[in-house]
């Protein structure tokens, strides 16, 4: 059931499972997290009730077992758990929210929503109560010219040991740099910074080696950031003690 | 795929502990992610994740937005492996310390110039349009040297999946997947960090095409909207498609790769069976993939998608009139599970035979079917086996000059030529190779997403 377009995957080490969201079919497929070859999934989540429209990303709260799933103006909560054609339990949606959801993560210590988008043509994260549903403002935003967060670039990670988001930025949009720019970098956020913020650290650039940064996840064990690049067509790994 | 990466010095595993007074102090000096929980007593969570990480957390006040007590990064490490907060340190941007990459051309996509003798092949690793002599052959392993290259960031290619030459002039037509919305178009000669000598802005997710030289047209499979779009052979820049197949009734299903029948008029069209429906009104998005919104005959996209609508379906070959638009029904379907069909990803027509060649991805092999095949058919021939070099095969042409078949094999650095009728263990008639055969393949092919496994530290990346 996997296509070859995916935007997003989460390892759940808890419950040793990957889930990957399947744009095409609408669907968020669970596989075992040795899953080799031609293996099935071991859950699907797809259907006339799910409300799955483009799900081109998610996050796992392995804590809590659910799934959050952006779309735009909204963002869809599964249980983790779930399988078949089911309801969201949740929906924060509403022009409160300020939503232009392209990406999330989930703080399951603090209990935040850390979700990443554009609306109006800028780039935002806004952080919000992780049970927050419906027309909800979020508690803090971060965005602005000051903060650098000219374009999310891919799926990020929040490091609730410190209360972190790391994100993958590139440049503004345009026809110049949409292949590569020397913009790219990995920023790192407080997740209690609120406003016109520049992040506390700059990995891999402006101006270093990233030419089109995508994806990002951690690995604290040893205290490395996992960065995928599509114009150098690679996977880089930072090593980064600062932030752990 | 996922890939393994060696970690030279893991850290001794730490023990789980947290206690109520101390949990900020905790997660200050324990790092992990959280994982397995269970509450003791004291009604403090612990979480215990494999056997080397910890995260252990108790529930803080609501909304207290003093959750976790920034600590500010140590200056002299920061001016070696970063900036500091405030990014007015002008040392250099930190290095990795590994990066998975693949040095070697992985070919996605080939066709021949059969007047001028070379085979095309596109590389979408190292982002180039590669020309060979067609009767380059590496022996003993070598890695073949091409004639010209075409690659850059003037040249707008880069995972370029669909492959065009014109019989005419030999002019190389190279259309982008899923990162750069361009039909790129350049002369025969065009070598280095050229620009296009024509450019169409396509919709986004475009994977294969055919042209239709009697009727001066092109055909592009859309992946993300499930659809045909046709422009005019000289459409440029801005130009609208003249026609759009799109729709349930159409059956296409994330399909990628096109073949023309011109005699009988027909297409044939590969489908690896994932889709949505789509309706037409206001999009619920702000922003519909492609940037086509307005334009004529533009496939419909994500932002009309009907939610909940999605379903993954068998794959399939579709066949149509070649003119069909809308939604139209296939005049045939070639799907089922004595097709053998496992992500078909390009396909070619052999009008002399009236036969169907599929590079069937994920089943290694070329599947052969007659072109009138219909339902859950049996191809007539397969290509399958470690003679024939066939490993995740995205590529095929048919070289009716030289009674050959061509397949690029995105899976081992390698394009190979057959004879037209080749069946089974076959050894191909010569091979282009990009890389030494001990060279591994990592097929990473537009990275986007990524996750870390630490239980089996491994790190995912889904392509």
């Amino acid at each position: 059931m996997l296509g070859r377009t995916m935007h997003s995957i989460v390892y759940d080490e808890r419950h040793d499972e990957f889930v990957v969201p399947q744009q095409f079919g609408q669907a968020i497929l669970t596989f075992r997290g040795g899953a080799d070859g031609e293996e099935a999934p071991i859950r699907v989540i797809q259907g006339s009730l799910t409300q799955l429209r483009n799900p081109d990303r998610l996050a796992v709260d392995p804590v809590h077992d659910e799934i959050f799933v952006p779309q735009g103006n909204q963002v869809l909560v599964f249980p983790r758990a779930a399988k078949g054609n089911i309801a969201p339990i949740r929906i924060l949606k509403g022009p409160d929210t300020q939503l232009g959801a392209n990406a999330l993560a989930v703080d399951p210590v603090h209990d935040l929503l850390v979700v990443g988008g554009r609306r109006g043509g800028e780039s935002h994260l806004l952080i919000f109560n992780r049970t927050d549903q419906g027309n909800t403002k979020p508690k803090r935003i971060i965005g602005g010219p000051k903060s650098g967060l000219a374009h999310i670039s891919g799926p990020f990670a929040v490091y609730p040991a410190r209360s972190e988001i790391v994100v993958s930025v590139r440049g503004a949009g345009s026809e110049s740099n949409e292949m590569a720019t020397d913009d790219c970098f990995v920023g790192i956020w407080s997740t209690d910074d609120n406003g016109d913020v520049p992040p506390r650290w700059k990995i891999g650039g402006p101006k270093g080696v990233l030419r089109m940064v995508r994806g990002v996840d951690l690995d604290p064990k040893n205290k490395s950031v996992i960065v995928t690049d599509k114009r150098l067509n690679a996977v880089l790994t930072f090593y980064f003690p600062e932030m752990f | 795929m996922a890939a393994d990466e060696n970690t030279a010095s893991a850290p001794t595993p730490r023990r789980p502990y947290i206690s109520r007074k101390f949990v900020l102090v905790t997660f200050l000096t324990f790092a992990g992610v959280i994982g397995g929980w269970a509450f003791t007593a004291r009604d403090v969570r612990r979480a215990e994740i494999g056997a080397d990480r910890l995260v252990a957390y108790e529930p803080l006040p609501a909304d207290s937005g003093e959750s976790c007590e920034w600590t500010p990064v140590d200056t002299a490490l920061a001016a070696v492996a970063g900036f500091p907060e405030d990014g007015a340190n002008d040392s250099p941007p930190k290095q990795p310390i590994r990066m998975i990459r693949d040095p070697y051309a992985s070919y996605s996509s080939v066709a021949v110039d059969a007047a001028n003798d070379e085979v095309v092949l596109t590389d979408e690793n190292l982002f180039n349009v590669v020309v060979y002599n067609r009767l380059e052959n590496s022996s003993g392993g070598a890695v073949s040297k091409p004639k010209r290259t075409i690659g850059g960031l003037k040249t707008k290619i880069e995972f370029q999946s669909g492959l065009y030459l014109d019989p005419k002039n030999g002019d190389i037509y190279a259309v982008n997947n899923d990162t750069v919305d361009r039909l790129v178009i350049f002369s025969r000669q065009a070598s280095g960090d050229v620009r296009p000598d024509r450019q169409v802005h396509t919709p986004h997710g475009t994977f294969a095409m055919v042209l239709d030289e009697q009727h001066q047209e092109i055909l592009l499979t859309v992946q993300h909207d499930s659809a045909v779009v046709t422009f005019a052979k000289a459409a440029k820049t801005e130009d609208a498609p003249i026609r759009l197949l799109q729709g349930e009734h159409t059956l296409l299903a994330d399909p990628h790769g096109i073949a023309l029948d011109a005699k009988n008029d027909l297409i044939f069209v590969v489908n690896h069976g994932s889709v949505h429906q789509v309706q037409a009104g206001k999009p619920t998005l702000e922003r519909s993939f492609g940037g086509g919104d307005g334009k004529a005959n533009w496939p419909l996209g994500f932002g009309h998608a009907i939610p909940g609508s999605g379903k993954n379906l068998p794959p399939s070959i579709t066949v149509y009139s070649r003119g069909a638009s809308g939604d139209a029904a296939p005049v045939r379907v070639i799907q089922g599970p004595k097709s053998q069909m496992n992500w078909p990803t390009g396909i070619a027509h052999d009008p002399r035979a009236n036969e169907i060649y599929v590079a069937n991805d994920m089943g290694d092999s070329i599947l052969v079917f007659p072109a009138s095949a219909s339902g859950d058919a049996a191809p007539i021939r397969v290509i399958k086996g470690p003679k024939t070099l066939i490993k995740n095969p995205t590529g095929v042409f048919v070289d009716g000059a030289h009674g050959e078949l061509w397949v690029a094999n995105f899976g081992n650095h390698t394009a190979a030529a057959y004879r037209l009728g080749a069946d089974g263990d076959t050894a191909p008639l010569r091979v282009i190779r990009s890389a030494p055969p001990d060279k591994p393949t990592l097929s990473i092919g537009n990275p986007h997403p990524v996750a870390y496994d630490g239980k089996r530290e491994q790190i995912l990346v889904p392509n």
